[in-house]
């Protein structure tokens, strides 16, 4: 096979897989809560910083993870408690709200660690021969780790009691509530579930990206679009929605500009809001 | 009238207090006020946030800024272009708003996303067009306002442009537009089964509202001799929800207030005070959390007082256009499906006369979707739906009303956070006020026979100040059957009126409705599970059954059939 075709086909598929996980907490909280957590993308950016303290510290990069994974924990469990809780029956509230947390913790990055541009160097470098062609171990490893994440999420979802409990409480939290489920703890549960993938995502993409205050607005867009265009609740839809978004993000940006590329990306978005409302696997 | 002059009072006496600096300072922060004004237009009355309201007024800035360099040497005309820029600011945001609320069961959280968006793709344009916008520096050497020199001048200009985005804004909110504004942040499905297009609505208060940012924009380039892609991007996007938050959406002025005294606060402490805009975050949570009122809540006295009382005498309502001698419903072997699920199964029903007719079937049977699909709200699979010789099968909820078709939905639906008055005036208005008269506050004083007959028979109709949330809930349903009335339709669906109703409550809707159907002269359309209600009402029953048509005829020959008897006595299903 063509070399370049092969590296081709391998870059969409780091942008569709990084995508999809970068969509999949904000997936999880939106459409399990229906909770639209416009800060998402600040807890992909919490992510990337931890990746980037705890290599200016030079511990091992693997570190990052729990680390990531208690701040985002801990943030998105007192968020739960203090913002989301109180509007569960006001979701446009919760927008507004999120939308104040997205500030918040821009400004409180932005104060700890200036405007600046950090950069994380790849905790994996070096080049892998890929059939027949040389690829970057660390994207190989990206790939890797997204769909198993991913999937592992999906399985644990459809099988575990944790799972059914949540899909309890999605169809009916009254009749959940009565059977003796904990409605509140699960919320909370699946909240900060959400809130810790985008802290992996973040740990995971800030080798590839740079890392400062203002990151999250674009993961969170993009994120977004995801779901405009794949709809909530199908495994299947996350990925074509990360595979339309990140395909002819990467297809357009590469033959024109980054803003011919993002600009396509929107009207993308809005012509599905249009003529596929729920996305191309319908869901009822 | 009297806050009014106190504002503009304000407005003139503030730099011959505060000094130039200050002059320049709230200046500037008037022209952002201006689109704090539109935001709260959007946001308090019309209850959808658009994130990235910047866009609008920096547009308008970059183009006002290239209309100037352009016309360097004749600013007359550059002065001219001034406000048709502006509009074309209005006229975007209406494109995006009627683009962008065509989605069906649209919650808001789409449209503030890509407001969002679209402000974060004017920023990259902005900083990456370099031979147009001047890229990341900015449009430099903007020629000034000719005639303006002094600091003052350019103040008192900045503020003459808030001064007539607030008159516009208060004259919009205090006419029937602005009612509808606020009833559409309350229920929108109720708004669209009185025959108002809703997308149309928010669209027109989007536009509006990028009209107002429009014109602090214009005056904004030359005043500033620099646009930088700053003013199109997130940042001032940002700050116009804060300040709008902070000050409270839901008033007048309560946008201006917040966009000057944090913008001023915010301008001064930025640098000396380094968590200042962690600050302001927190605060801001709070707001939204605790306090959607904002500082304009605390100043709600004080405003009352000003306000000042005045009743005027009320004006004749226009004539119901639809106000033609009844009409016959039919459905023709409908048929609606949910995913697997046959919600009606080739239903055929007849309403050829004037009367009230009773539907009945056991839970499941398909008689709210009966009427849901004659509303328009839910779409056919098969069959046809005919309203007289008009087909109405795939009319959006809106168009149907406007041909003539009441609805009572079976739990109370009203406008819980409007006054008694603005919810009956809403149902006055349905059908009859023409597009642009939704402009005119006398509007408001309208009434009509019907609307008398009615507050004479109910008072608490009569006393049109308390909100509607404060009624019980049998007051709601007798509002909302009123409401219904009051649009004088052709045909009638009411859905289960006694639902929750006292003996009392129930025999006085039992009255209402045989009074409205006399009134009316038209078919009404009652569900109703109640067997002794049906007998005291009905004329002819109509029984459902697994979304087709059981049975048909008197109360006495329904209640004999052995099909229907089957039924509801369990048996055969």
């Amino acid at each position: 096979m063509d070399p370049l075709i092969v590296t081709q086909a391998i870059n969409v598929l780091y942008a569709v897989s990084t995508l999809a996980v970068l969509a999949l907490g904000l997936a999880v909280i939106f459409g399990l809560l229906g909770v639209l957590n416009i800060a998402h993308g600040e807890f992909v950016m919490i992510g990337a910083y931890c990746a980037y303290l705890i290599q200016s510290w030079e511990w091992p990069y693997l570190v990052a993870l729990p680390l990531a994974l208690a701040i985002c924990g801990v943030i998105g469990w007192a968020v739960e408690w203090i913002m989301i809780r109180p509007l569960y029956r006001r979701p446009f509230d919760t927008l507004v709200a999120t939308w104040g947390l997205s500030l918040l913790l821009r400004k409180i990055a932005e104060g700890i660690f200036g405007l600046g541009f950090r950069s994380v160097a790849i905790p994996l470098p070096g080049t892998v021969d890929f059939l027949g062609t040389e690829y970057p171990i660390y994207r190989l490893v990206l790939i890797a780790i997204s769909l198993a994440l991913v999937a592992g999420l999906v399985i644990w979802y459809g099988s575990s009691r944790t799972g059914s409990r949540i899909r309890a409480m999605v169809s009916n939290p009254e009749l959940a509530q009565a059977q003796g489920i904990s409605v509140r703890q699960l919320a909370a549960g699946t909240f900060v579930a959400g809130t810790c993938l985008a802290g992996l995502g973040g740990v995971m993409i800030a080798p590839l990206a740079p890392v400062q205050p203002f990151m999250g607005l674009d993961y969170v867009l993009r994120a977004f679009f995801v779901l405009i265009v794949g709809g909530l609740g199908s495994v299947l839809g996350l990925f074509s929605g990360a595979a339309v978004i990140g395909g002819f993000d990467s297809v357009i940006s590469a033959a024109t500009t980054t803003t011919d590329g993002y600009f396509a990306v929107l009207v993308l978005a809005i012509l599905f809001l249009w003529l596929r409302p729920r996305g191309i696997i319908a869901h009822s | 009238m009297r806050t009014a002059s106190l504002v503009v009072l304000v407005a003139i006496l503030l730099p011959l207090g505060l000094g130039q600096f200050w002059a320049y300072q709230l200046g500037v922060y008037a022209l952002y006020a201006t689109a704090a004004v539109g935001l709260g237009l959007c946001w308090g009355q019309g209850g959808f946030l658009p994130l990235g309201q910047a866009l609008f007024f920096g547009l308008a800035a970059y183009l006002s800024g290239l209309a100037f360099i352009a016309l360097r040497g004749v600013p007359a005309i550059a002065m001219v272009v001034m406000p048709f820029i502006a509009i074309v600011s209005g006229v975007l945001a209406y494109a995006i708003g009627f683009v962008v609320f065509r989605r069906p069961g649209e919650s808001g959280a789409y449209f503030s996303m890509i407001t969002l968006a679209l402000s974060l793709l004017a920023f990259q344009i902005a900083t990456s067009w370099n031979s147009v916008t001047g890229g990341f520096n900015g449009l430099k050497g903007i020629p000034g306002l000719p005639g303006l020199d002094d600091i003052s001048d350019v103040y008192y200009v900045s503020v003459a442009a808030l001064l007539a985005v607030l008159a516009l804004a208060g004259w919009l909110f205090n006419a029937p537009i602005g009612v509808l504004w606020r009833a559409l942040a309350q229920n929108e499905r109720r708004l669209q089964l009185f025959g108002y297009d809703t997308n149309q609505l928010k669209s027109v208060a989007f536009g509006v509202s990028g009209l107002m940012a429009g014109i602090g924009g214009v005056i904004y380039a030359p005043q500033q001799a620099i646009v930088t892609p700053q003013v199109v991007g997130f940042g001032l996007s940002a700050d116009l929800v804060i300040w709008v938050a902070v000050g409270g959406r839901r008033s007048l002025l309560g946008p201006v207030v917040g966009t000057l005294l944090v913008g001023s606060l915010t301008s001064q402490l930025r640098d000396s005070l380094p968590f200042w805009e962690v600050l302001m975050a927190v605060f801001f949570i709070a707001i939204v959390l605790a306090f959607p009122q904002g500082v304009a809540g605390l100043a709600e006295p004080l405003a009352r007082l000003l306000r000042g009382q005045r009743v005027r005498p009320p004006i004749l309502a226009a004539k119901n256009p639809t106000d033609k001698p009844p009409t016959r419903l039919t459905l023709d072997g409908v048929g609606v499906r949910i995913g697997e699920v046959t919600i009606l199964d080739r239903l055929s029903l007849d309403f050829d006369q004037a009367g009230i007719f009773c539907v009945i079937g056991p839970n499941g049977a398909g008689k709210t979707s009966m009427f849901n699909v004659v509303s328009g709200e839910l779409a056919t699979a098969s069959g046809r739906i005919g309203l007289g010789e008009t087909c109405v099968n795939g009319l959006a909820p809106h168009r149907v009303t406007r041909l003539g078709v009441g609805r009572k939905l079976q739990i109370p639906s009203v406008f819980p956070g409007l006054t008694i008055a603005d919810n009956l005036a809403i149902a006055l208005w349905s059908g009859r006020a023409a597009r642009l008269q939704l402009l005119d506050p006398r509007l408001r004083r309208w009434t009509s026979p019907v609307l008398e007959e009615l507050k004479g028979r109910y008072s608490f109709l009569v006393s049109d100040a308390r909100k509607a949330a404060e009624l019980s809930h049998g007051e709601q349903q007798i509002l909302e059957l009123a409401m219904a009335l009051l649009t004088e339709p052709r045909i009638l669906l009411l859905d289960e009126p006694c639902a929750g109703l006292s003996p009392d409550e129930t025999s006085a809707v039992i009255d209402l409705i045989r009074w409205a159907a006399r009134r009316l002269g038209g078919a009404t359309i009652v569900i109703e599970h109640d067997m002794s209600l049906v007998k005291e009402l009905a004329e002819l029953v109509y029984v459902l059954h697994n979304g087709t048509l059981l049975a048909k005829g008197s109360v006495a020959a329904v209640q004999a059939d052995p099909a229907v008897r089957a039924v509801y006595v369990g048996g055969e299903k």
